[in-house]
């Protein structure tokens, strides 16, 4: 139990926990002190001033989000003193800020813009000159504009904290300070693992989706195409909160509909592909285990996790599934099978992905999985993309009416749905490993051991006799410690799941905003979106991605057998040790 | 055993006797500052002076850097110590000063009274 | 003038009550009577620290100090010790206090007699490479005596006892820090030299270190028993490669005396010290950002709490103290907290070390008690102003100090009264600036260090210090406007309550004082386009007098063609395209143009 203390605020007395911030104890009491760097899932930084109080004895603010409450401590949160000076500090960001909010993306959902306005900032002492820099297109996948960066720091938080990656940091000093990648090389030729989660935590418009969607709108409009979609699971989970929606609610046939709306020719599910994603990695697997393959096996669906493994993690390169992601087996099935048979050139496919992450752009553009010198995937664009172009469209998401997903390549089971959250994808290998390994189907259907939002989970499934440990990690900074664990000791585990983001896919680069009430990567949001999947799975007839009777067929008219030729050559990668600039080699160390 | 202060009275008295050993009790000892700062006034240069002057035979003489004492707009300085009379501090010593502090005050014993620190 | 004799009447505040007045009319009695004037030079020093003995006399050569002196034994003295050459044993008082072998030496000039050394202590008399030299001025033995018998809580208990204060600049009591280490739970801790010395023109710590290296070596050790860590790191800016070397061949050296490593002494305690090198980040003087430093990261500063002491290196309770602080730890141990709280005022005890610059006669490196007033600095050790200049301001504490006008001349220094005259101790930095120097300029001078070497971390630092300098600079280029002093003020103000390190708490300090003591000139600069002592260039105006005899020097020395005039006749300056490059002014042979403010 921890000691309870008494503090005044404005006077008014309260009995709180010892132990905890000012902020802390406020946020609990009904007060909200205005706040910009803070992030509960981050270390504390300190760094805007913003949330700064008076505390009676103390000749300075202090930052409320790093100071603890001690006995008998007097604050005040709105003094006019207090209300000038951060009136003050909220115009110096602005100063430094470009004036262009009606031209920019998050115009309406920045969380500087309702801070400027609800600080009262109505007109300007003390502009001056703006910071100047070029933008930072280089990156397949995220726009870095240090021009609207504030130096809030939740970016470079985020990346070494929660990902461990550090792509970004601070160089420079003062005015002149900049967020960027070691050595300011492009983004592109940095570490960065493209997952997407700066622009999550930006509170601006200083990272950003690479947008695709002037020129699907324009492919939209060209009738030499076939227009196909593909939905990720996760983006039925979430699109609705672009809309207003509360999270959680799952909109995933009047996805279909809008998508139709908006000059889709079919809108496929990307669920039908991971099912196939299952079919060909439960086997895989078990192939490993019957032939002293090398175990443990990790998952290769997550984008940001692959360009994180080759460029950190080389050495487990024999460990990884050979599989395609869900999204480059749907491509590659849309320039092949699906082109055959609506009878169309591949080339006049133009092969949509809606997806709930920023990586997969990168993803699609990566040269060894063309299928017959073709892009598989033309297109990718975000949860956030979409939604605004519904908008653009003038679609009427939230009152539209449902509609089915198209044949032949849109009918998925439940264990495709839950590929969206972390230890989805566990679950649905372990549901048709089992059966295929043991011929009984698996009672228990529901994994509970790996569901949850526990960083690393792990889990244990008897195989007739036979002991399968399990684990799985999503973000990128459990994936390290993980992983860490499966270096030391890698008998530990036969089967692995790694997902990039915190959550799974739910949590993805290209999700939704966090709205004015809600904080990015918020864990109520994330529980509700997985909830949403796990739903839409509980409602599902065919919960088995091996019963899936459209994956069946798929086999049979097509692919063959699972691991064979036509898989192989469609469904399978490899991957390549990357050593980005910025990562110092084992041959410097030696030398 | 001997404890920590017995130990380093005992080094102490070691220390004190190789400092002997090196010259300390010559009449004459020269001091020449050789901090940073004193260094980039040419203190170096001036040292360099000295220690010739040792080398080709100049007796009777000690010859120590220090670090600085303070006087940046007077340095490099040099300081001739001799027991029994007032130190001797002399200041913006060049190489060619040097060389005529050890003709006459190290070897004649004349202290070049206008380059003293007032 | 060079005497054969030097007696030095100690002038501190105790021995003057004690009536060193009269002595000094009998010195010069007695020297009368002997006709002794021309042999014997008389010197006023500052404190020596002896009060308890006061008054004072020294004599030297043969250094004696003599105690409790009144005028009736001052013949009697000078009979022996001048004419005879013999001491009088009778008066001479037996001390072997660390900090006065400066004196023995240099004693006699005014500008370091009026001192009192206690860090600077063997700066300019030992060898600082040789270990031998440190041990004969009883090097060590301020650690063999704390290990010899002191428990680690006594020597916390004298450090607390002493009085002393952080030197770095803030003045935290350093024995409440050295007690807050001491009571963390922790299997390790870290003792910290923070020898990141970044302010413009101050270089005590180097002088220190390159001085007397094996002080803050020794400082460090014992700080080690007493808070119980075995590891000591000294973080030194890269840019003292000297101070560096110093170092390292001073660790060695202890290493291979046993003062460092295992078991030192014999004693059964263990300590070691590694040097770290700082890029010459000026942030990096601040603990927190000093000890992200060490741990790899970029120095920015963290909130506080938790302090270092709590939570420092790599999460480890962590003793941080400054090299001047801890190059007095080995004289509060041998001398004694109540010696040295003897020394300074009532709240800050023992000396400061100041690096003396700017306009004034003695730079240099001056250390004095605590209470010293800015006047005895600038005029009795300073010398004064040279080229008879009037005095201006001094600027105290680094760039994060105020600039105080003549009527702060009397304030003593010491921690608490700077902080009242609206600036601070700092790390000891000392410019004096005349009357051929602008209030606003100087200003903007250090504002424009401290945003250059702002992290970038805090809003407040980052972005109002930049527009605060805007203002400056438009006020210097003769564009100010209505409200800029006003809006100086309100940002000055917001970013010292608002900023998260010190660095940013005190930026804003050289403006508002200035605004503060000379705002006369600040409005001058706005509503009069003038700046009084035509340091702004941009302000100045360029004018022809009957002088000119028409040489078209400065005609042709114009590079925007706005002088006209007719051989031999006077010239004329456009003031529309005049850009007061000045050239004109520095060109002309004759004095014939003159420049106004």
């Amino acid at each position: 139990m921890k000691k309870s203390v008494t503090i005044y605020i404005n006077d008014k007395p309260y009995q709180v926990e010892s132990g905890q911030t000012i902020m802390q104890a406020a946020d609990k009491l009904g007060y909200h002190i205005p706040r910009l760097c803070y992030h509960p899932k981050l270390s504390i930084e300190g760094a805007c001033r913003v949330c700064i109080v008076e505390v009676e004895g103390m000749k300075n603010y202090v930052a409320s989000c790093a100071y603890p409450v001690a006995e008998g401590m007097r604050i005040r949160t709105h003094t006019k003193e207090l209300r000038t000076a951060r009136r003050d500090i909220v115009e110096l960001i602005l100063d430094n800020h470009p004036d262009d909010c009606h031209t920019c993306e998050r115009d309406g959902i920045c969380e500087l813009q309702r801070l400027a306005y609800a600080m009262g900032l109505r007109h300007r002492h003390f502009e001056g000159e703006k910071k100047n820099y070029e933008k930072d297109l280089s990156s397949a996948s995220v726009i870095r504009d240090p021009n609207k960066c504030i130096l809030c720091g939740r970016c470079v938080r985020i990346c070494s904290e929660v990902q461990k990656v550090n792509a970004l940091g601070y160089a420079h000093r003062g005015f002149k300070t900049v967020v960027m990648p070691a050595y300011n090389m492009p983004f592109s030729e940095s570490v960065c693992t493209t997952c997407g989660q700066c622009i999550n935590v930006c509170p601006t418009a200083s990272f950003v989706e690479k947008n695709y969607t002037q020129e699907l709108f324009e492919k939209l409009q060209d009738p030499g195409y076939i227009k196909v979609a593909q939905i990720a699971p996760s983006v039925r989970a979430a699109i609705g909160e672009a809309f207003g929606l509360e999270p959680g609610r799952a909109m995933e046939r009047e996805t279909v509909a809008a998508l139709r709306k908006l000059g889709f020719d079919y809108v496929f599910d990307t669920q039908l592909s991971a099912d196939l994603t299952i079919m060909e990695e439960a086997n895989e697997f078990l192939e490993r285990v019957k032939n002293n393959g090398r175990l443990p096996m990790i998952t290769s669906c997550s984008s940001a996790w692959m360009k994180c493994m080759e460029q950190f993690y080389p050495d487990l390169i024999e460990n990884i599934s050979t599989c395609k992601s869900p999204m480059s087996m749907m491509g590659a099935l849309l320039k092949t099978y699906f082109a055959d048979k609506i009878k169309k050139e591949p080339k006049k496919i133009l092969s949509v992905a809606v997806m709930c992450c920023t990586a997969k752009k990168y993803e699609a553009a990566r040269p060894e999985l063309r299928v017959n010198g073709l892009p598989a995937v033309d297109i990718v664009v975000t949860t956030r993309e979409i939604a605004w172009m519904f908008k653009s469209a003038g679609i009427d998401f939230v009152n539209i009416k449902g509609e089915d997903f198209d044949k032949p390549l849109g009918l998925s089971s439940g264990a495709g749905t839950i590929f969206g959250v972390t230890g989805g994808v566990m679950e649905a290998a372990i549901r048709t490993a089992y059966e295929i390994y043991t011929g009984e189907p698996l009672m228990e259907i529901e994994v509970n051991q790996i569901r949850g939002l526990q960083g690393i989970k792990e889990g244990k499934l008897d195989l007739n006799g036979t002991e399968i440990r399990v684990a799985v990690a999503h973000g990128l900074g459990n994936a390290n410690a993980l992983l860490n664990t499966v270096r030391q000791d890698p008998g530990r585990y036969h089967f692995v799941e790694i997902m990039g983001c915190p959550g799974g896919c739910i949590g993805g680069g290209g999700q939704p905003y966090a709205g004015s009430n809600s904080t990015p990567l918020d864990e109520e949001c994330l529980k509700k979106r997985a909830e949403a999947l796990y739903g839409l799975d509980r409602q599902k007839i065919i919960r088995r991605s091996h019963n899936n009777p459209d994956v069946r067929r798929l086999y049979k008219e097509f692919l063959g057998k699972p691991l064979g030729e036509v898989p192989h050559k469609l469904l399978h990668t490899h991957y390549k040790a990357k050593e980005p600039r910025g990562i110092v080699s084992q041959e410097m160390t030696l030398r | 055993m001997s404890t920590p202060m017995e130990l380093i009275k005992q080094k102490r008295a070691e220390a004190i006797n190789r400092i002997h050993s090196k010259g300390y009790l010559s009449t004459k000892r020269v001091y020449v500052g050789m901090a940073t700062c004193e260094i980039a006034a040419g203190s170096k240069e001036v040292m360099e002076v000295f220690s010739q002057a040792m080398k080709n035979g100049l007796t009777d003489v000690y010859l120590s850097q220090k670090g600085c004492a303070g006087r940046c707009n007077l340095e490099p300085t040099v300081e001739v110590v001799e027991d029994g009379k007032i130190p001797v501090k002399y200041c913006k010593v060049t190489p060619e000063m040097a060389q005529l502090i050890v003709e006459r005050h190290l070897k004649k014993g004349e202290v070049v009274k206008e380059w003293l620190i007032k | 003038m060079t005497r054969d004799f030097v007696i030095t009447l100690c002038d501190g505040p105790s021995c003057m009550q004690k009536k060193s007045k009269e002595l000094k009319e009998a010195v010069e009695k007695e020297l009368e009577k002997h006709n002794l004037a021309n042999r014997v030079r008389i010197n006023i020093s500052g404190c020596l620290g002896m009060c308890k003995n006061g008054p004072v006399v020294v004599i030297n050569p043969l250094y004696t100090l003599y105690g409790q002196v009144t005028p009736a034994d001052i013949p009697e003295i000078i009979q022996s010790h001048i004419l005879k050459n013999k001491p009088l044993k009778r008066l001479a008082i037996e001390e072997d206090h660390l900090y006065n072998r400066f004196f023995r030496v240099f004693g006699d000039v005014n500008f370091f007699g009026k001192q009192m050394r206690i860090t600077l202590r063997n700066c300019g008399i030992i060898d600082p490479e040789s270990l031998d030299d440190y041990l004969s001025v009883r090097g060590y033995e301020a650690l063999a005596k704390v290990l010899s018998g002191m428990a680690p809580q006594e020597v916390v208990s004298e450090v607390k006892k002493s009085g002393l204060r952080g030197r770095g600049g803030a003045g935290f009591p350093t024995g409440i820090k050295w007690e807050l280490t001491a009571q963390q739970n922790s299997d390790e801790k870290f003792v910290i030299c923070n020898a990141d010395e970044g302010d413009p023109g101050a270089f005590m710590d180097r002088s220190t270190i390159e001085g007397d290296p094996h002080t803050v070596i020794e400082g460090m050790i014992i700080g080690g028993y007493a808070v119980g860590a075995k590891k000591g790191i000294i973080y030194i800016r890269a840019e003292y490669p000297l101070a560096v070397k110093r170092l390292q061949k001073g660790i060695a050296a202890a290493k291979a005396q046993g003062f460092l490593g295992e078991n030192i002494l014999g004693s059964g305690f263990s300590f070691d010290i590694e040097i770290r090198l700082g890029a010459g980040a000026f942030v990096c003087g601040e603990e927190t950002a000093l000890i992200h430093s060490i741990e790899g990261h970029r120095g920015m500063p963290r909130p506080r709490p938790p302090f270092p002491s709590v939570q420092g290196l790599f999460d480890k309770p962590t003793l941080i103290n400054n090299v001047e602080t801890w190059a007095n730890i080995p004289v509060i141990i041998i001398d004694g907290a109540e010696w040295f709280s003897s020394i300074g005022t009532q709240k800050s005890k023992g000396t400061k070390v100041f690096a003396l610059a700017g306009k004034i006669n003695n730079t240099g490196l001056v250390e004095v008690p605590m209470g010293t007033t800015l006047k005895e600095i600038i005029y009795d050790i300073g010398g004064g102003i040279p080229n008879n200049k009037k005095f201006k301001a001094i600027q105290t504490g680094g760039p994060s100090g105020g600039c105080l006008s003549e009527e702060y001349l009397d304030t003593p220094i010491d921690y608490d009264s700077l902080a009242k005259a609206g600036s601070i101790m700092g790390s000891g930095g000392m410019i004096v600036i005349d009357e051929d120097s602008c209030m606003v300029n100087i200003a903007k001078f250090f504002l424009e260090f401290t945003q250059n070497e702002s992290c970038g971390k805090c809003t407040p630092c980052r972005e109002g210090t930049k527009r605060m300098l805007e203002i400056l600079t438009r006020l210097t280029e003769g564009k100010g406007q209505e409200g800029d002093i006003e809006k100086l003020e309100r940002l000055g103000n917001m970013i010292k309550k608002s900023s998260l390190c010190g660095l940013g708490q005190s930026a804003p300090n050289p403006v508002l004082s200035t605004i503060k003591n000379f705002r006369v000139e600040y409005e001058e600069h706005i509503r009069d386009k003038k700046c009084r002592a035509g340091a702004c260039s941009a302000m100045a105006v360029y004018e022809v007098t009957d002088k000119c005899v028409g040489c078209g020097v400065c005609k042709r020395a114009c590079p925007v063609k706005a002088i006209s005039g007719a051989p031999k006749a006077m010239h004329e300056i456009n003031q529309d395209k005049c850009v007061k490059c000045g050239l004109c002014f520095r060109n002309c042979k004759f004095d014939a143009i003159i420049k106004k403010g």
